[in-house]
């Protein structure tokens, strides 16, 4: 959407809002459509030859050209809407459209090349645990199954189908694949039985090293490197707790500083510390 | 029978109620429960499993090494908790090069994993070892309450390393919620995600709170009681998001939440003090009130009504 908001932008100036001008187009097309049989089918015509044109370019192309033509339709023509019932002035624009349908036109930019692929992606994701996913056969049950599909842009068949061409890139800088909850409903009922949750959390560890990590998740990791719990306890649960008879701290790295620094040990020798960027001097995130 | 008692971080922390309703709970049932000392988060699987799994395993065995040490199967009453410790025992044990890595890493810090317990889940010990029969003679006041139970995800999925139950229609939490006298209520997408889990609730709580409105919307529906969860990041998200569901989308959703061990506590005559239910977010009045009102039902049949 956002693409195809520039573009039209691009093509008009940007002066009108963009419902105006998506309003004004649509009734556009719905006049010549209605009122003039002639030009309707010329411009289906039109239409279905670039589509043919467009088979080989991706989705996304067909959709920005159709657009364009609307928005070529819609410049040429006087602005004002109480002209519009004149069908002369609907068919004014007609003329030079076919000079304006390329569809091929950045087609360089956004076609998937060689160039996308980062060729050992898919074996690093495979190597880190999960063999299962060289099978998929792209069913999209994944997808259908999944609850956080249902309410933002994140597919999980997409998150697989990019580890397994190897788009590292468009793949790891993707915030989509952090809205997943890892509820398994997707792992559960694919076919192949493919374990989706360890890819999403294997392409996810590949976004964390290339940096792509949210400050809230940073805080929970340095609250464990603080005190061995990602949920530390407060005033209000060390009353609550000594009311009801239990220790006022947990007999957990809480109670035991030196298990604390086994924690801590560890948190080091993995790396962690230095992967959210902690400054042990501070105790903060850098 | 005893246990390596594994707390975690946000029960301890945040609802000692359930804490302390286990571990009356267990005495009454006369099941050992062993504190872990020192041991740590499982860690967190949605942040630490997200950044970096060597580091979540690393964690998680570590917290197994001590109750390897204790020579128990660990007890947790938290699904995130669970998904990270048995997941990493799984893993471990069946992946001699990932225990091999691991282990270096533990070394660090003096450790060693072995690979000689096993990690359970509160609710399926109830279930499997006590039995439906032994918790039914533990009720001493039994709930006329409609409940609608929450699985929550790490509980039973992924349910090809888990096999507790059926992960798509599941009845074992249902049982153990009847046993206390509560109705346990069919309600659509029951076995769906409270929407906490894997990072989502720090990262993305508009997302988060999506899912959360989608069930209350579902319990609401059904007419329920209460919501009864074996997860207390599912719980802390049905408490304290439904607040926040009702801030964001102007609604006044008033569900109490109980954990099954909260739950069973009630059931066992403990009070709501003890529970520590009256510093949860969502008042739980309405709940305790139908209970009481059974009581009083009850007393008044039996001495005729006077």
């Amino acid at each position: 959407m956002k693409q195809l908001k520039r573009l039209k932008n691009m093509i008009s100036g940007g002066e009108e809002s963009e419902k105006q001008k998506d309003k004004q187009s649509d009734e556009e097309m719905k006049t010549e459509e209605t009122e003039t049989k002639t030009e309707e089918t010329k411009e289906k015509t039109t239409k279905k030859a670039s589509k043919r044109k467009a088979k080989k370019s991706a989705k996304e192309k067909a959709e920005k050209a159709d657009a364009k033509t609307k928005k070529d339709t819609k410049t040429e023509k006087p602005v004002d809407k109480t002209e519009k019932t004149s069908k002369s002035e609907v068919k004014k624009p007609q003329k030079p459209r076919s000079d304006s349908m390329s569809l091929f036109e950045g087609r360089d930019v956004d076609t998937i090349t060689r160039s996308n692929i980062t060729d050992d992606f898919k074996q690093a994701v495979i190597d880190a645990g999960a063999e299962s996913l060289a099978i998929c056969f792209q069913c999209g049950t994944c997808t259908g199954a999944c609850p956080s599909g249902r309410r933002t842009p994140y597919r999980v068949r997409q998150l697989v189908r990019r580890s397994l061409m190897g788009l590292k890139e468009e793949l790891l800088a993707d915030d989509t694949i952090w809205m997943c909850s890892t509820c398994y409903e997707c792992q559960e009922r694919c076919p192949r039985e493919i374990k989706i949750v360890d890819i999403v959390k294997i392409v996810r560890n590949y976004a964390s090293q290339a940096g792509y990590m949210a400050k809230a998740h940073k805080m929970t990791g340095s609250f464990v490197i603080k005190t061995g719990h990602g949920v530390p306890i407060n005033d209000a649960t060390k009353e609550l707790r000594k009311r009801v008879g239990l220790s006022e701290l947990p007999p957990t790295t809480h109670e035991f500083p030196e298990a604390l620094e086994e924690v801590q040990t560890i948190l080091k020798t993995t790396k962690f510390d230095s992967l959210i960027g902690y400054n042990w001097e501070s105790g903060e995130i850098e | 029978m005893a246990f390596a008692y594994f707390l975690g971080c946000i029960m301890n922390n945040r609802y000692p109620g359930i804490e302390k309703a286990t571990r009356i709970m267990f005495e009454n049932l006369d099941i050992g429960l062993e504190d872990m000392k020192g041991a740590s988060c499982c860690p967190a699987p949605g942040v630490f499993g997200s950044f970096d799994l060597t580091t979540q395993q690393s964690i998680a065995a570590r917290n197994i090494t001590i109750a390897e040490d204790m020579g128990m199967d660990v007890m947790t009453e938290c699904n995130g908790c669970f998904g990270s410790l048995y997941e990493t025992n799984h893993l471990l044990h069946e992946d001699e090069d990932q225990k091999e890595k691991i282990n270096a890493v533990l070394a660090e810090a003096g450790r060693e994993y072995k690979g000689e317990v096993n990690v359970r889940h509160f609710a399926e010990i109830l279930y499997n070892d006590v039995g439906l029969d032994k918790l039914s003679e533990a009720v001493s006041n039994p709930l006329n309450l409609n409940v609608a139970v929450h699985y929550g995800c790490h509980f039973l999925k992924p349910s090809a390393a888990i096999n507790i139950d059926d992960p798509i229609k599941p009845t074992i939490m249902d049982e153990l919620v009847e046993v206390t006298g509560a109705k346990s209520v069919e309600y659509r997408d029951k076995m769906m995600c409270c929407g906490a889990g894997g990072g989502l609730r720090s990262r993305d709580l508009d997302v988060t709170l999506d899912f959360t409105k989608e069930k209350l919307d579902n319990m609401t529906e059904a007419g329920v009681d209460a919501i009864v969860n074996v997860c207390p990041f599912c719980h802390l998200q049905f408490d304290v998001g439904q607040t926040e569901v009702n801030k964001k989308y102007g609604t006044n959703y008033s569900i109490p939440v109980f954990h099954l061990a909260q739950l069973y506590g009630l059931a066992m005559g403990l009070s709501a003090e003890d529970l520590t239910v009256d510093a949860h977010q969502i008042c739980v009045d309405s709940a305790l009130e139908k209970c009481d009102t059974a009581m009083l039902d009850k007393l008044d049949k039996v001495t005729g009504g006077e």
